[in-house]
């Protein structure tokens, strides 16, 4: 094995293809977090965003379509937590995990028919660069638009949640649901609003491994993403940007650590099984340890029902 | 510009309670109103009415002879009236400045030009940057103000806005709101503090039960006449208890006390230094948050500190946990009553075990012993007057007054040598206030001790033997009660010094 500058850049280029799905729904996660809703249904979003993206492709064969198609499903599956949370009020949590535990059964019963075919290749972009620019070629270019979205993502959520009105809102209503109803926010269509953007990502991101990634349809493909990508937000502290970089740091472990074993290192599997999700937790907490920031961060009223006066 | 406002007939019913009762009330710019009431009166429902957080059932609002529709906050805000609520309405994690710029129309540049020349015509000095759980109770309170003034008010309603400051604050505030007035802003200042409508506002409406009961003008009424109008009935004055502990042994010292937090809503302790002899009473007073909380986990066990720091009848406690200190004979009544207290969800008995000594035999072999809980139980019920027999009742159904009856009751009923209570009184109606001093001296008399941290310097005057202000983790000199004015609190409160 030969470790070439070029090698070592097609090896970035698959860690960063790797981390796309976490960064997708974990930054869609964020958005709804920082309103205060703590939506665990990621899992359940995330998997019927690829049933829903994959069995499009075969039905339409229009990829297009497909990632469309897939935000929409994570957008209506998200509906459903959105009416039981915040118009019937029901807890948090257990709605959450129950959307897991219907999205992961729903996509198994409507992918029976898929499994087995053979998905459709995704254009990817600058390939000339790719192959023709030694090491940087690999890391920069030739991967899919959805990948340069999502690397773009983090930046464009932190930017606007500091910058713009509306993340003000946002960050507001998760503070103080209250007060915000005080001044007359519809904390309710707030909520909403982020519940439902944090599906869209969700199937998006889903769509990215059945679409991009692994293009077919395995029963369960996602694998606890959707649960990496809730606990990235956690230990990122509700930060975008610290998102992005946890979400590196697992994609990255992952992929060496799968090197690793191929190369016959003599430590047990199990272990380096076990690496991405312990550095993972070690570099967050060490680089959000700051506990004034952590406050700050922190949505005040996260998994709280809220009541309107009437 | 003349602003005329009147309240027509509005009701409004919650369930087993009538909160307002027809009520009808008129106001005119240039003057300073009064709206004046016990806890439960109905004033706080129709502020929120006028503000249009909660709708009536009936009845109509006028503003300038035409009546206007509140149905949400934004509502009130097209109609300029303008609303600081009494628990403050402010985004903690946010800076001053993204507070304020959540309801303007206008540009981050041009809001900051205004709010700049609001600060500096009222004198304001706020940091426009810092996250406003950096901030004081007063500044909290000026930037709900700021909120408002942004807006350019015809209105304005605070509601019970001194309950957190300190004197000098209050007057601060005073002046602000005569200058409001001057310029032509209609208040409405709702408190049950007797003393400030006599001092602040030109007329007066006393609420009781949800009815307006009389509106007159101030200048022809004194406390007397408005506090028998508020509560219904003639108040007994408590008697001032017998001081006999001049030459008793000391029971409680602590020393070199420090506490630091990492948590920034949290106030680090520096360096207190105090002692209690038996039957006598230490007033600890001070605004909200600097650092009584702080104190009185560390004086209960929530919070550990070195063993020597505190020393309780000669036993170093500091490493001790609640229960292990309630054996030794101390008895703690926190500050929040539903939180901390009492599980609002668990029965009267329920929680009465909840505080269980060795001695106390309430669970045998690991079991409870219902029955003998409920016997101890009714007992405290009888005892500490608290008006139910029914040990089954969940506590959430207990009013405060009776809740905080039986929380005292269930730490007094193992005679304690020494309590140390938080806001006992706080957000109590005048009847379980006078229930709740009452005891406090008695306890005195029996030669018990007790700590009362409040920020009701009424109270710590009525009650203390001694007196000390706590102000940013720090205690001021230990003073003796006979020497110490509501003046030279509110100094010591602020951060100030005296003599």
């Amino acid at each position: 094995m030969s470790f070439d500058l070029n090698f070592i850049g097609v090896l970035i280029g698959a860690i960063m293809a790797s981390s796309v799905p976490l960064i997708l729904a974990a930054s869609g996660e964020l958005i709804t977090e920082r309103s205060g809703v703590l939506n665990l249904g990621v899992e359940g979003m995330m998997i019927i965003g690829a049933i829903s993206g994959f069995a499009l492709m075969v039905v339409t064969d229009n990829l297009f379509f497909a990632v469309i198609g897939s935000m929409l499903s994570g957008l209506v599956i998200s509906l459903i937590f959105g009416l039981l949370t915040q118009s019937l009020l029901t807890n948090h949590v257990a709605t959450g995990l129950a959307l897991t535990i219907f999205g992961i059964g729903m996509s198994a019963m409507i992918g029976k028919n898929f499994v087995g075919i053979p998905g459709k290749e995704f254009p990817l972009l600058f390939v000339n660069f790719k192959e023709s620019i030694p090491f940087l070629g690999p890391i920069f270019f030739g991967h899919s638009i959805i990948l340069y979205f999502a690397f773009g993502l983090p930046f464009l959520t932190n930017y606007f949640l500091k910058k713009t009105k509306t993340g003000l809102i946002i960050r507001a209503v998760g503070d103080s649901p209250t007060s915000a109803s005080n001044q007359g926010i519809n904390v309710t269509l707030v909520r909403y609003s982020c519940i439902l953007y944090g599906g869209a990502m969700c199937g998006l991101a889903g769509a990215y491994l059945s679409l991009i990634y692994t293009p077919q349809w395995i029963e369960n493909m996602t694998g606890g993403r959707g649960w990496i990508a809730l606990a990235l937000v956690v230990f990122a502290t509700w930060s975008p940007i610290k998102v992005l970089i946890g979400a590196l740091i697992f994609g990255g472990i992952t992929i060496l650590q799968l090197h690793m074993q191929a190369i016959g290192l003599r430590i047990p599997v199990q272990l380096l099984s076990a690496l991405p999700y312990i550095m993972t937790i070690i570099v967050l907490v060490v680089i959000s340890r700051d506990s004034r920031k952590i406050k700050l961060n922190t949505p005040t009223s996260l998994g709280q029902i809220f009541y309107k006066e009437k | 510009m003349n602003t005329k406002l009147k309240v027509s007939e509005i009701s409004k019913i919650y369930p087993g309670c009538i909160a307002n009762d027809k009520v009808s009330l008129e106001f005119g710019s240039g003057k300073i109103y009064a709206l004046l009431g016990e806890n439960g009166a109905g004033k706080s429902t129709l502020v929120k009415i006028l503000s249009g957080v909660v709708k009536p059932d009936s009845g109509e609002v006028f503003l300038n002879n035409e009546s206007i529709k509140l149905n949400s906050p934004l509502d009130a805000k097209k109609n300029n009236i303008g609303m600081v609520f009494q628990h403050f309405n402010l985004f903690e994690t946010l800076s001053v400045f993204e507070n304020l710029s959540m309801d303007s129309d206008k540009t981050n540049e041009d809001l900051r030009v205004l709010v700049n020349d609001i600060l500096k015509k009222y004198n304001f000095k706020i940091n426009l940057d810092v996250p406003v759980l950096n901030l004081s109770a007063g500044q909290k309170q000026k930037v709900e103000i700021i909120r408002c003034l942004i807006r350019n008010p015809k209105i304005l309603i605070m509601d019970e806005p001194t309950s957190v400051l300190t004197e000098q604050e209050t007057d601060d505030l005073f002046i602000s709101l005569k200058q409001f007035s001057k310029d032509g802003i209609l208040i409405i200042y709702i408190t049950h503090k007797l003393k400030e409508v006599l001092s602040l506002c030109d007329e007066v409406a006393v609420m009781r039960k949800g009815k307006v009961v009389s509106v007159s003008n101030t200048t022809d009424e004194k406390i007397e006449s408005l506090a028998n109008k508020m509560v219904g009935e003639n108040l007994n004055t408590i008697k001032k208890k017998i001081n006999n502990f001049k030459n008793s042994e000391e029971i409680l010292k602590v020393s070199n006390l420090n506490f630091k937090s990492d948590d920034p809503y949290e106030t680090n302790l520096n360096d207190l230094n105090l002692s209690l002899k038996k039957g006598e009473c230490l007033g600890i007073a001070g605004i909200s948050g600097n650092g009584q909380n702080e104190l009185f986990q560390i004086l209960s066990g929530e919070i550990i500190t070195e063993g020597t720091s505190i020393m309780f009848r000669n036993k170093e406690i500091g490493k001790l946990n609640p229960r292990e200190r309630r054996e030794y004979l101390m008895a703690f009544s926190p500050e929040d009553r539903i939180a901390q207290a009492a599980v609002p969800e668990l029965k009267i008995y329920e929680n009465v075990a909840l505080n269980n000594f060795k001695s106390s035999n309430f669970f045998e072999k690991g079991l409870v012993n219902e029955k003998k809980i409920k016997e101890h139980s009714k007992k405290i019920l009888s005892n500490f007057s608290v008006n139910t027999d029914n040990v089954e009742l969940k506590s959430q159904f207990l009013s405060g007054g009776n809740l905080q009856k039986l929380i005292i009751g269930r730490e007094l009923i193992t005679s304690p040598e020494l309590l140390v209570c938080f806001n006992p009184t706080w957000g109590l109606d005048v009847g379980a206030i006078n229930y709740i001093h009452e005891t406090l001296i008695q306890i005195n008399e029996q030669g018990k001790s007790s700590i009362l941290i409040s920020t009701d310097n009424d109270e710590l005057l009525k009650l203390s033997d001694r007196i000390c202000v706590i102000y940013k983790g720090k205690l001021s000199k230990i003073m003796n009660a006979d020497n110490v004015t509501a003046e030279k609190l509110g100094i010591l409160m602020g951060g100030g010094s005296i003599d």
